[in-house]
């Protein structure tokens, strides 16, 4: 009992950073651009938070700083793939490497250097440890709680909203879109920089938020879990707060274990997220056409062609 | 936006143009790298020779450079191999993992005669880097399972099985570090008694030349280039398409296993944690400058081999984190890519150009 209360408390830390970038990838994704530089888009929004934070600045102003720096990269994915029509799987792999690396050059001096986190409720509120539910609460902090607003303000804005409508129309069918008045290059574009902005907020939360340290290679394929947890919500920001949910806890699975002392070979229980995934990724695709893919989705879009 | 002037794709680009513009985007990833070095504290005076004439025009600086690119040429091969009948191994590293640890366990002892020992880590590590790849391919053909995540995916699995050995029963009893122990004298390659080069070079030449046969000369190369230009039509056509694709895939893995026996039998003689690392993204950049072709798999393998040589010179004197590499690949990369958008495509301004 003690163990799943301990294990339920953290779900949530762990589930936020895979919901942020994958609900950033569901936008980018309707928009038909395939983004597959989360990871990259991720390490560099944790890296900037790390040194926002250890140069003084506020948590919360160090979240800030991590998406706007992945809103910085995608810009560069933008350029590649929406302005120049640049093959999106290989400028996705390309703004991993970039991002990969340009964090282990520039984020070398701030390595292994802990720092505060943002306040949890039990840090602001006086609440009563005593109960489970207590214990669970006063470990959340405002992002986690945040979250099921965001899911449901996205969620409203892509399949009710006029404009949500208008940016899943570019991915279905670009040239119809094209025709009704849309801009479809700056559609693009624009969901491409949430993707970033989310990304980098996800990064950022991990090492600001969970972490409170920055080390090399800390988002360990967690962007690529987000790349297949879009397609396990079929495009659906409301799945994947689902999906989220139960990444978050195969991931919350092994520190915990560990925290209680349990003997278990710990690298071999650390495949389980990612095979998991594939698991996942499995069934998914069984689904066949009820997957909703979008139908334009990293394929390339000029106004002359017969699609 | 761009609307203003209407985008034509150009009909035959020509070999001048093409070259222009991926000698453009070369050149300028490369400066983009280079002013990135500089930022991060190398002067600028040492470029020239850390990059140039450090590793190629001095005896040890080259077989620095030329033991290094063998690994490359192999996992360059796997990823073009692949590319070929559009299939992304993005789990090169995966498979090269598995590979040296096939041979880690021949290499300590693991069973057989002495004599056999080198032929049986080729040969195992080969196998396992096919059956580690067949994983995602089986999911892809069976149920459509993007290769792309499967393949990344598997690496990170394959990661954490080294980790589990070498924190585990592989762990060195001598000094507690996470490597093996040393590998037996018959199961490392020759010195050739030029730098650290080894005899790994003969069977990379081999097998790189075997590469470039089978793809350039023979049916199933003929099969891979109709199922990677157009799977439809070689379907249609009456092609083994499926058979072709498997073929290539396993193949590719099969590379890749390879290059991790390389890396442990040839220059480190042990299993440590970082045999394996950097080579994802050397792999799809050598394959995608080299257009899928062997021989230029070979070229920019050197190439990258000189990089790799240069970035552990500026490790140790400049202090640089070997980051810089992923960083280099993935500047030069992005931007060869956008490049490709003045060859491919021409402007035309509207009323001149035919509205849709």
């Amino acid at each position: 009992m003690d163990f799943l209360v301990g294990w339920i408390a953290i779900v949530p830390s762990y589930a936020t950073p895979l919901l942020l970038a994958s609900l950033g990838l569901i936008v980018c994704e309707r928009a038909g651009i395939l983004n597959l530089g989360a990871e990259g888009l991720m390490a560099v929004g944790a890296m900037t938070g790390a040194i926002a934070v250890l140069s003084g600045l506020d948590p919360w102003a160090a979240l800030a700083a991590g998406a706007a720096a992945g809103t910085a990269l995608a810009l560069l994915f933008g350029l590649a793939t929406v302005v120049m029509r640049a093959d999106h799987t290989l400028s996705g792999l390309a703004v991993v490497a970039v991002g990969l690396g340009l964090t282990s050059v520039v984020g070398r001096p701030y390595m292994q250097k802990t720092f505060p986190g943002i306040a949890s409720f039990g840090d602001l509120f006086d609440i009563d440890r005593t109960t489970a539910l207590g214990r669970i609460v006063a470990v959340q902090d405002p992002v986690t709680l945040a979250m099921p607003v965001l899911v449901a303000l996205l969620w409203w804005w892509l399949m009710k909203s006029g404009s949500g409508l208008r940016l899943r129309a570019v991915g279905e069918n670009p040239a119809a879109a094209d025709v009704a008045g849309i801009d479809v290059q700056l559609a693009q574009l624009g969901a491409v920089l949430v993707s970033g902005l989310l990304c980098g907020l996800a990064g950022a939360y991990l090492c600001v938020a969970t972490s409170h340290v920055w080390v090399e290679g800390m988002i360990a394929a967690r962007g690529w879990v987000a790349v297949a947890l879009v397609i396990f919500a079929r495009w659906n920001p409301a799945r994947a707060l689902v999906g989220a949910l139960v990444f978050g806890s195969a991931d919350a699975l092994v520190p915990r274990l560990q925290a209680i002392g349990a003997d278990i070979p710990v690298y071999l229980a650390m495949m389980l997220p990612y095979l998991l995934t594939l698991v996942v990724l499995v069934a998914s695709s069984m689904a066949g056409r009820a997957s909703g893919e979008p139908s334009f989705l990293g394929r390339i879009y000029l106004r002359q062609d017969k699609h | 936006m761009l609307d203003a002037a209407f985008l034509v794709r150009r009909q035959a680009p020509g070999l001048l143009l093409s070259g222009l513009c991926y000698a453009g985007g070369l050149a300028f990833g490369l400066a983009v790298s280079a002013v990135l070095l500089v930022q991060a504290g190398v002067p600028a005076a040492a470029l020239v020779d850390e990059f140039l004439i450090a590793t190629f025009l001095t005896s040890d600086g080259l077989a620095q450079t030329v033991t290094a690119a063998l690994p490359l040429v192999l996992v360059g091969l796997a990823s073009a191999v692949a590319m070929r009948v559009r299939f992304w191994n993005i789990g090169v590293e995966g498979q090269l993992w598995l590979g040296a640890v096939a041979s880690t366990w021949i290499g300590l002892g693991g069973t057989g005669p002495d004599a056999l020992r080198l032929p049986a880590m080729l040969l195992l590590s080969a196998a396992i880097g096919a059956a580690w790849i067949a994983i995602p391919l089986v999911l892809k053909l069976r149920f459509g399972v993007s290769e792309v995540i499967s393949t990344l995916l598997l690496g990170s699995v394959a990661f954490l099985l080294v980790q589990h050995l070498l924190f585990g029963v592989w762990r060195d009893p001598a000094t507690g570090f996470p490597v093996t122990a040393a590998f037996l004298e018959a199961a490392r390659f020759p010195s050739l008694g030029w730098g650290q080069l080894h005899g790994g070079l003969f069977v990379v030449g081999i097998v790189a030349v075997l590469v470039w046969f089978m793809l350039g000369h023979t049916r199933a190369g003929f099969y891979a280039d109709a199922v990677g230009l157009n799977p439809k039509a070689a379907r249609a056509a009456g092609l083994p398409a499926t058979a072709t694709v498997v073929g290539l895939v396993l193949l590719s893995g099969a590379l890749s296993g390879l290059a991790g026996m390389t890396i442990v039998a040839g220059t480190e003689h042990r299993l440590n944690q970082s045999v394996g690392s950097g080579y994802l993204f050397s792999a799809i950049v050598i394959a995608y400058l080299a257009g899928a072709r062997p021989f230029w798999v070979v070229v920019v393998a050197l190439a990258l081999g000189a990089v790799f040589t240069a970035g552990s010179v500026l490790k140790v004197f400049y202090g640089i984190s070997e980051g810089m590499i992923v960083l280099v690949q993935g500047t030069v990369l992005i931007s060869i890519l956008m490049a490709q958008f003045f060859g491919t495509y021409s402007l035309s301004r509207p009323g001149r150009g035919e509205a849709s």
